[in-house]
């Protein structure tokens, strides 16, 4: 993740319709961003083209941004996740209904985004609660990593991780139950 | 359906944040966060906690042609002034720049910043509707104490105390209408001082300080530097 020291004032500046701040604000965290769609797109393109509409609706919306909703890297990062779950469901409706999906850049994704496991698990040990969300198993912390990372819903997870539907929901929850009390018991509210 | 008893906001709060809310619910619940301040802040709340995981993501960069296409999109063009300035200096260099103020038109509206004691900007304050409302944003977490409110102070021009002009909660809007018109003078709103505040960005007409107040209103901390922008005209 970038150095944040700046991405306050740059996106409040932002707010102020300040180009040469969203440049700033771009050139800082767009690599971070694009990681972000790209893991869950799987496709250069369409990672691209979410990465541009969500630097337009930034640019758009900076000044709604409130420290309530985390750092400006975790809004951004709302941003483009959502945007990217959104065009990723909807494409799967509209190739569900056409022709079989081509996931083209899957390589892409695995190579330069990282397995949704391995981030995972590096991640809980850059917060240090690596060690209380090992007490999850295996399969309940992959439940959660295809969820986040990948924008998996049950019914996904259930299927790549070849688990009925109950049990992949309730190694979602559990996952979540846990991340919630290892980071208050670490004194961590969120980056 | 009540979406906002307790127990059910919460699961559909980190469903929607983790993702694994789906189709029509989704939707729906979007709808939900967008109308009500507890859905919105049980969301938040979810994020910051999620957010822990993108701790190691490594960064991809993106090609060089879409910033190209952003710029396209936002602004019909590359804009080659902003390529080539300088590095970001402190928040009132770069409002000035950012800014631009008109100082042959009359602004209809200021904008300010308040600066941490490190000089990180910390709440915008802005001023439209000809100074009758003061609409206020936290850029970052006051880190209110428990009991306790974080109050916005006005320090008067001539010296006398300060007084206080609205407690700040995320996102605020404070009707200015209500205080009077010696208030506006010394918190530098009052129009008929406007084009002697832009012909003059730097100069620090009053003072605002974010800080926090006890239950009986006496003020507490200290007060930070409200630098008053022109903002230009129909902005």
């Amino acid at each position: 993740m970038p150095a944040t020291e700046s991405l306050p004032e740059l996106l409040a500046r932002v707010a102020l319709r300040d180009r040469r701040a969203f440049e700033g604000l771009y050139r800082a965290t767009s690599a971070h961003l694009f990681s972000v769609s790209l893991r869950i797109l799987r496709n250069e393109g369409r990672a691209d083209e979410v990465l541009q509409e969500s630097y337009v609706s930034i640019w758009h919306h900076a000044a709604g941004y409130h420290a309530a909703a985390g750092t400006p890297m975790t809004w951004m990062i709302n941003i483009v996740r959502n945007k990217s779950i959104d065009l990723l469901r909807a494409r799967r409706t509209e190739v569900a209904s056409t022709t079989e999906i081509g996931d083209e850049a899957l390589n892409v994704a695995a190579d330069s985004a990282g397995e949704p496991q391995r981030l995972l698990d590096d991640s809980l040990i850059k917060a240090k609660i690596a060690e209380c969300m090992g007490t999850l198993s295996s399969q309940q912390r992959q439940a959660l990593a295809l969820a986040y990372y990948r924008g998996m819903v049950h019914t996904d997870i259930a299927s790549a991780l070849n688990a009925p539907l109950g049990t992949a929901k309730g190694w979602v929850r559990r996952g979540l139950d846990q991340l919630k009390s290892c980071l208050e018991a670490a004194g961590v509210s969120g980056v | 359906m009540n979406y906002l008893l307790p127990v059910r906001l919460d699961r559909l709060a980190r469903e929607y944040a983790l993702g694994t809310l789906a189709g029509p619910a989704r939707r729906r619940f979007e709808r939900v966060v967008r109308s009500s301040a507890a859905a919105s802040m049980a969301v938040d709340v979810w994020r910051r906690r999620l957010s822990v995981l993108d701790l190691a993501a490594a960064p991809v960069q993106p090609p060089e042609s879409t910033w190209h296409g952003i710029e396209r999109r936002l602004f019909s063009g590359p804009n080659q002034s902003a390529s080539t300035a300088t590095p970001i200096g402190g928040a009132l260099q770069a409002l000035r720049v950012g800014m631009e103020p008109r100082f042959d038109a009359l602004p209809a509206s200021y904008v300010g910043v308040l600066l941490d004691p490190v000089g990180k900007a910390a709440l915008v304050a802005s001023s439209r509707r000809q100074g009758r409302q003061l609409t206020v944003k936290l850029l970052q977490p006051l880190n209110v104490p428990a009991g306790h409110v974080a109050q916005l102070w006005a320090l008067p021009k001539d010296g006398a105390a300060p007084f206080p002009v609205g407690v700040i909660y995320r996102a605020t809007q404070i009707a200015l209408r209500d205080l009077d018109s010696r208030t506006l003078h010394d918190l530098g709103l009052d129009r008929s001082e406007i084009s002697s505040i832009a012909a003059e960005v730097a100069h620090i007409h009053a003072e605002l300080g974010s800080a926090f107040s006890d239950d009986d209103g006496e003020y507490r901390g200290h007060l930070r530097s409200f630098i008053p922008i022109p903002r230009r005209a129909g902005a």
